[in-house]
């Protein structure tokens, strides 16, 4: 498998206190990692640092072999690093249709494929019979997936999701479980996600990354992780007792 | 994808972009058929004055465009409009062995695309936000103003400049010279037209579809990738460049300019302008243009003492209760009329 990601000894200190230390990751083209951890840890800071939103105190980051730590956040999404914030961030007074547009126009698609592109993004969304609809109006779940869906329309090829299912039902979740496996499946898309929902993580079923104090506790596949000792200690004692 | 999306949504080929465009573009059809067909009815006066009119309606789009598009108010639209003025009136004095009215025209949409490119440039990529980009571009058009008075063997001061009618040469086949009304009226409105038509068609355009985006959200265009300060640049090069042509035009119209043309107060107005017709829409912002500076004119006979009372109470009475202006106002009414009609 070729490596799409590294990161080789990332830190990120705000005057004096420690949000990420020392943190070595790597991540496969075409899989999903989920970063766990619990509040404080760094999770957040660790994908702003990806995507260029925070900068380093120390540290590189490869993208594709290339060093591309100082890179802008608009370099970094055109390299194909694109992310989905913590709150959804979309254009609220515009259609769903316009906010994939806006997506697709940030890529080479001809003019006389984009509308055909749009619909297939908003097929994989599910928000293609409400393609008219101001996005102000759709439900919190459906505003999370039209950021997802921004992504891909922009055709990033890595996509970092903090918190993607914050404030869905349990049956969104789970087809944002799906969503995703089918991202990294079909499309060959990298996936990094942050979150919070264990039984979304365990659906995942991909390897976990746990962090813990701003450094990396632990690394493994979700039973390893869920099995190890510290780990629940610090994080999944409190849930998953 | 199996089904086309054209068979399973067939408005989606049409509807691509939600604005008041769909509704404009019949009433501006109609209002400049109004305005090709005017001098056949009347003469004198109105025909004189309305192309300067319109030029300031045309600055007003310029304003509409970075106001209502992009989301950042300029209140320097005027200065550009100024130097504009001046470079015709400049350019008039050339000899280069082509018609001097065409260099000033050229010229001036050189000037004012330049000088927005880089006063643009440097407070967007410094990441200047709104309010600070109104303080500047105030301080622009004092400094127009303070220019045009302090360099008086170039401008003429306070006594203002000069500027002869300009004539539209048309090599081998002729000049046609604009020193009558009727023909000043026929080569100005086309431009004004044009321009309108020009600014529409960029608006719904990519390019316009990035300002939209950049004036819904620039945290996430900055995320998807789009350099916003080099569209918010393009823009403001694009506002400068429009306004300062009209500006060369109503010079040459005018036949004289003075440094108040480019002042804090005749600014203000022009986002006044854009206020009343609505910013949200380029002919509500020529109109708002025409008819209030139409309308400013006609109370200033009226009633001396309380033409600018009458305006700013219009004004304020649009602020308090059509946001969009007028042409938001007019928009909302098929919405209203159908919402009403329904069980």
């Amino acid at each position: 498998m070729t490596e799409l990601l590294r990161t080789e000894g990332l830190a990120k200190r705000f005057a004096g206190l420690v949000a990420n230390e020392d943190i070595d990751f790597r991540l496969e083209a075409g899989t999903i990692r989920c970063v766990i951890g619990p509040n404080g840890a760094g999770k957040t800071t660790f994908i702003s640092m990806i995507s260029g939103h925070l900068s380093p105190t120390e540290g590189r980051i490869f993208y594709k072999g290339r060093d591309v730590t100082p890179l802008s956040v608009v370099k970094r999404a055109r390299v194909g690093i694109a992310r989905k914030f913590q709150t959804p961030t979309v254009f609220d007074n515009l259609t769903a249709y316009q906010n994939v547009e806006l997506a697709v126009l940030g890529t080479s698609c001809p003019s006389h494929k984009r509308r055909q592109r749009i619909f297939e993004v908003l097929d994989l969304i599910r928000l293609s019979e409400l393609w008219d609809m101001p996005v102000q109006f759709l439900s919190h779940g459906q505003r999370q997936w039209l950021e997802v869906g921004l992504l891909i329309g922009v055709e990033a090829e890595l996509l970092l999701l903090d918190e993607p299912t914050a404030g869905m039902t349990a049956e969104e979740t789970g087809s944002t479980a799906k969503l995703v496996q089918r991202l990294a499946r079909d499309y060959r898309l990298s996936v990094i996600i942050i979150e919070h929902d264990i039984n979304f993580i365990r659906d995942l079923r991909a390897p976990v990354t746990v962090l813990h104090l701003g450094r990396v506790l632990r690394e493994g596949s979700f039973d390893e992780v869920a099995a190890d000792e510290q780990v629940r200690e610090v994080y999944l004692g409190q849930d998953a007792g | 994808m199996t089904v086309d999306a054209d068979k399973r949504f067939p408005a989606a080929g049409r509807i691509t972009w939600r604005d008041i465009g769909a509704s404009e573009t019949g009433v501006a059809v109609v209002v400049l058929a109004i305005f090709a067909l005017l001098p056949m009815v009347v003469s004198g006066y109105p025909i004189y004055i309305l192309p300067q009119y319109m030029l300031f309606g045309m600055m007003a789009m310029s304003l509409g465009l970075m106001w209502g598009f992009v989301g950042i108010l300029s209140f320097g639209q005027a200065g550009f409009f100024a130097l504009g003025a001046y470079t015709m009136g400049l350019a008039m004095h050339t000899n280069w062995g082509i018609n001097p009215a065409y260099v000033g025209l050229l010229l001036s949409l050189v000037v004012g695309g330049t000088l927005a490119a880089v006063v643009g440039y440097f407070l967007f990529s410094a990441g200047v936000r709104a309010t600070y980009f109104v303080l500047v571009t105030l301080a622009l058009s004092i400094m127009v103003e303070q220019v045009a008075v302090s360099q008086s063997e170039i401008t003429g001061g306070w006594n203002g400049m000069f500027i002869d009618r300009m004539s539209l040469t048309f090599g081998p086949l002729g000049d046609v010279p604009l020193f009558d009304d009727a023909p000043a009226y026929y080569a100005v409105l086309p431009v004004v037209a044009l321009s309108y038509v020009l600014l529409r068609w960029l608006v719904s355009a990519r390019f316009g579809k990035i300002l939209a985006g950049i004036r819904e959200n620039e945290d996430r265009m900055t995320a998807l990738g789009y350099n916003i300060s080099v569209h918010k640049t393009r823009a403001f090069a694009l506002s400068g460049a429009i306004a300062c042509f009209a500006g060369a035009l109503y010079g040459t119209h005018a036949n004289f300019v003075a440094p108040s043309l480019g002042g804090v107060l005749f600014s203000t107005e022009v986002v006044v302008w854009v206020a009343i017709g609505g910013r949200h829409s380029l002919l509500g912002a020529l109109l708002g243009g025409i008819l209030v500076a139409s309308l400013s004119n006609y109370l200033s006979t009226v009633t001396p003492e309380y033409w600018q009372l009458v305006l700013g109470l219009i004004f304020i009475a649009v602020i308090v209760f059509f946001k969009g202006g007028v042409a938001g106002a007019v928009a909302q009414l098929p919405r209203l009329w159908r919402t009403g009609r329904q069980p």
